[in-house]
């Protein structure tokens, strides 16, 4: 080794370098980070594909597969013709309000008349409306049907996407028959996915879904 | 019981055990950052860089190939992520020298101790007036200690190609010095 060789290891040895930061935290959050990221993207693929699937093969609903239209945790189909439809059976089993093991959201921040917990969320009764609320990140799903040419178009809720549904149709709940539904409103917040029922036209539809919170 | 080997943690990450990542990164994170800041310059660029790379690297790691030493494979996303922070400032904060240690009862003749210091000044300006390609290998060589295979990782170039340009960057240091 050169003399210039070893006064630059010399100096090697004097250099003032900061301490070595710990790593190993910041690595490991964003990592776990990336892989629930990961989870959820094959999820909503899974469940994007187990809905088509569902749609095609649900008996009673040979009808030909026209549009399909897919949100997290929700997928509504339009077909040629709807199948035997049969009216809505109970919501599942009335629940105290304080029981739900995440926070419900709710229109103008009100309390529902009553919560029932069935069909892998709540429901939330209130005067003339229905809420329903599911984790869809846990992969819940429901499929809707709609007969063709009914007003079936993506919406945004506070720049989440969305679902309008603005007639009678099938829905299909996991397990149940497919059941009559009226004007549907579904959207996503945050993990949630939220299905809003009542009698009234898109906008109101809208701005109580805006409302939620 | 033994800890595992460095193989058997790669090998264990690579089939997605976070864990055997993790002690992969405490036992290479000291040398990651101290890699990206003499080649960054700049200690918050080291740490993003450092930290992106082991990122990268536990993404790339079904393209690490089996057997392979691990800390080359890693020097080279550390060294790339470094030099892309520096192109992105671009300028580099140069490297110092620590302070004076306090004087020890065995310390040589303060007038030349002055001059020591004055001498390793000389030459750490000399090394930081080089051009980048130079400056590294030498940061690499004799900063770092890094063996001639980790050097060709770092700075992406053939190992046969090191020896000879640590002896040309050697030359032009000199003739800085001059």
């Amino acid at each position: 080794m050169t003399e210039l060789e070893l006064e630059l290891r010399d100096l090697a040895a004097r250099l003032d370098l900061p301490p070595s930061p710990s790593l190993a935290g910041a690595v490991r959050a964003r990592l776990a980070r990336r892989r629930r990221r990961r989870r959820v993207l094959v999820l909503a693929l899974a469940t994007c594909v187990a809905a088509l699937a569902v749609a095609l093969v649900v008996p009673g609903s040979r009808a030909s597969l026209l549009r399909f239209f897919h949100l997290r945790g929700a997928s509504v189909t339009l077909i040629d013709r709807l199948p035997q439809l049969t009216p809505r059976r109970s919501l599942g089993t009335p629940i105290p309000f304080g029981k739900v093991p995440f926070r419900l959201l709710l229109p103008s921040g009100q309390r529902p008349e009553r919560v029932y917990a069935g069909d892998g969320g709540y429901w939330l009764r209130y005067p003339g409306l229905l809420l329903f609320e599911y984790e869809s990140a846990a992969g819940a799903t429901i499929l809707k049907k709609a007969a063709a040419g009914t007003d079936v178009e993506y919406v945004r809720v506070r720049g989440e996407p969305g679902i309008w549904i603005g007639a009678r149709h099938a829905l299909y709940l996991p397990g149940g028959p497919p059941r009559v539904a009226g004007h549907v409103l579904i959207w996503q917040h945050r993990l949630l996915t939220l299905r809003l029922e009542a009698a009234v036209g898109r906008e109101r539809a809208l701005a109580i879904a805006r409302s939620v919170r | 019981m033994q800890p595992p080997g460095e193989e058997t943690l790669v090998e264990r990450a690579r089939r997605g055990d976070l864990a055997a990542f993790e002690a992969l990164v405490l036992a290479y994170q000291s040398l990651a950052f101290r890699t990206a800041f003499v080649i960054a310059g700049d200690a918050a660029d080291a740490e993003e860089a450092a930290q992106d790379a082991f990122v990268k690297a536990h993404r790339a790691l079904g393209r690490f190939r089996r057997g392979e030493p691990f800390r080359p494979w890693l020097l080279t996303i550390v060294a790339n992520e470094a030099r892309n922070r520096r192109r992105t400032r671009g300028r580099r904060a140069g490297l110092a020298l620590r302070a004076a240690a306090e004087p020890q009862a065995t310390a040589e003749d303060p007038e030349e101790a002055a001059l020591a210091t004055e001498r390793r000044e000389r030459l750490l300006t000399a090394v930081e007036r080089l051009r980048d390609d130079d400056r590294d290998i030498l940061a690499c060589r004799y900063f770092l200690e890094l063996s001639e295979d980790e050097t060709a990782a770092a700075l992406g170039i053939a190992r046969g190609t090191v020896k000879s340009r640590a002896h040309r960057a050697l030359a032009r240091l000199q003739e800085e010095l001059r």
